[in-house]
């Protein structure tokens, strides 16, 4: 009977802790919560997959990547956030100027989104637009100007109250047109989340910032704002595969063009953060399913992107030669480097011929003849060079003709004679501007495209007067350095040919005797 | 703004991204070769990515 009365004894003692660590164990899992962060920055409107310039596999398609947001959405309580950059950037977008995008997220229910720099290429009527078409908040505390956006917005999601701050690059009026960011200041990201950084550090459990900054500039505003919890970062695309840390600071960011979506899983525990495990699921179409729902709105904007890529732009009176473009000039080159000279405001227009890639019939001129001619997604650049840097340029423009090459130069605003027998680097013979020969010490203002602005095809000239050139700054609406006189990177060099064709209705550009060869 | 590809300084404009520096230092051909482009702290970057001043960018 002891010993029984012992082991009862033992028994309620037993019960009696197993019970004690259940309750803890209870009460323990009761203030322990879990929120899921998914995020996506950068698409750039690239709603179907594609072949990135180097890979040999199809990433990305955004009915995949809708299709992975709900079935991770069905494991834990989530948010949907976007770190900018989503309406511009593929015919997809700009030919609606993102309103297509503002539909794939509507149906994607995202929670927020920062307002990137490339959201303002529209200019400002078209983006509070779409933001007000958005049934989400579009954010953008260090923006002086725009009401529309909102500085912040508080999210409580399985009882964790997280607050959201939106911050966007300050070279935003150069990245974008300047006109577009007219009448409005971007105050500095640092001192802006700073100040909410303090406004939140009672009230909410989480300060998230979703940036549009820029990695190496995340990492500086984690290293001097205290306080910031998570860094949802966009802007230099990058990818980062595992969480960084600096300081007490989580930074994430997920590529560009939905090739990636970024998850990042949390465990908080009284406004603390216990547990963060990250990781980006790669989309693409040979693995998982479509969401429905944004294949519709896919396929809606496929018809409607076919329907205005055959809209009638104009109507040419002559064939318009792009076969040539590499050897002579055409009366395409001189078309399109007119319109690059007369957009810019510069003397001189120098394109690459190889930039041209088709021709064009006589007879109807629809959107899509324009993108062929022009696929490449270029944006003027015009930028001081002295008379001897434009013959350079132009002497190796004409360098490697005999291959065909696509350094061949198409001009407007001068007119030049060159000798394709004479030794390289001696070709060029004789170079007028206004009707005057090229002076060597004189300044002139030459347009071309961004491509050959940053060395491409060869050409050094524009190059080497970046290099010289002293500071840039926002002067009458226009970026402008002590040699750059024009940049417009929001706005497509075939988007500019449309506009002017449109205008114009009815073209018959016939060639000048600009490019003169001679034995 | 002045930006290093494979530890080689090249002078780019406000606005330009990845791509022109890596056309500026003659290294783009290098990614159509499957090559890729890394910032200094190993993470891989899209040829649209902004850059910032200093910026270290790395192709291999």
């Amino acid at each position: 009977m002891k010993s029984t009365n012992t082991l009862g004894t033992r028994s309620k003692v037993i019960i009696f802790s197993l019970l004690l660590l259940l309750l803890f164990l209870s009460f323990a899992s009761a203030e322990e919560r879990e929120v899921r962060i998914l995020y996506l920055n950068d698409f750039h409107g690239f709603a179907e997959s594609y072949r990135p310039l180097g890979s040999k596999e199809m990433l990305g398609g955004i009915t995949y990547l809708a299709a992975k947001v709900n079935a991770l959405r069905k494991e834990k309580p989530s948010l949907l956030l976007s770190a900018g950059d989503m309406m511009q950037g593929n015919a997809w977008a700009n030919l609606f100027q993102g309103e297509s995008v503002i539909e794939l997220m509507n149906t994607m229910h995202f929670d927020a989104m920062v307002v990137g720099n490339h959201e303002f290429d529209f200019g400002q009527e078209v983006l509070k637009k779409r933001i007000s078409e958005a049934e989400f908040p579009i954010l953008g505390a260090n923006v002086e100007g725009l009401g529309i956006l909102k500085p912040y917005v508080i999210k409580e999601v399985n009882g964790i109250r997280i607050a959201i701050i939106g911050v966007t690059t300050e070279d935003t009026p150069v990245s974008t047109h300047p006109r577009n960011a007219s009448g409005l200041k971007f105050l500095s990201p640092i001192d802006t989340v700073n100040k909410y950084a303090v406004e939140f550090k009672n009230t909410a459990d989480i300060i998230l910032v979703l940036s549009h900054i820029g990695y190496q500039v995340d990492r500086t505003l984690a290293e001097q704002v205290e306080g910031i919890d998570i860094i949802v970062g966009g802007h230099s695309h990058t990818r980062v595969g595992n969480p960084s840390i600096v300081g007490k600071t989580i930074i994430v960011q997920a590529w560009e063009h939905g090739k990636v979506l970024g998850v990042l899983d949390l465990t908080i525990d009284d406004g603390k953060i216990m547990k963060a495990e990250g990781h980006l699921e790669e989309i693409r179409p040979d693995i998982g399913e479509e969401d429905r729902d944004t294949l519709a709105v896919l396929q809606k904007y496929r018809q409607k992107v076919d329907s205005v890529l055959s809209e009638r732009v104009g109507e040419t009176e002559l064939d318009l030669d792009g076969e040539n473009v590499r050897r002579a000039e055409t009366n395409l080159g001189d078309l399109i480097t007119d319109i690059t000279r007369q957009a810019s405001g510069a003397d001189v227009a120098i394109l690459n011929g190889g930039g041209i890639r088709t021709s064009i019939k006589k007879g109807e001129i629809r959107v899509k003849d324009v993108y062929s001619v022009l696929p490449f997604d270029n944006y003027i650049v015009a930028i001081k060079l002295t008379g001897r840097e434009i013959k350079e340029a132009l002497e190796h423009g004409v360098s490697a003709i005999e291959k065909e090459e696509g350094r061949f130069p198409q001009v407007s605003g001068v007119v030049f004679t060159y000798s394709p027998s004479a030794t390289i680097g001696s070709r060029l013979k004789e170079v007028i501007i206004s009707g005057k020969s090229l002076e060597p010490d004189k300044e002139y203002s030459v347009a071309t495209n961004d491509f050959l602005a940053a060395g491409g095809d060869g050409y050094r000239a524009f190059g080497d007067a970046i290099k010289a050139s002293k500071d840039f700054e926002i002067i009458g609406g226009m970026m402008k350095g002590e040699k750059l006189v024009y940049s417009d990177s929001g706005r497509w060099l075939k988007d500019v040919v449309i506009q002017y064709i449109k205008e114009k209705k009815t073209i018959a550009p016939k060639t000048e005797g600009r490019i003169k060869e001679i034995p | 703004m002045k930006i290093y590809v494979n530890d080689k300084p090249v002078d780019i404009m406000p606005g330009m991204t990845v791509k022109h520096a890596l056309i500026s230092a003659g290294v783009l051909k290098q990614i159509e070769a499957s090559k890729k482009a890394y910032d200094e702290w190993e993470n891989e970057i899209g040829l649209d990515g902004a850059l910032s001043e200093g910026m270290k960018i790395y192709v291999r």
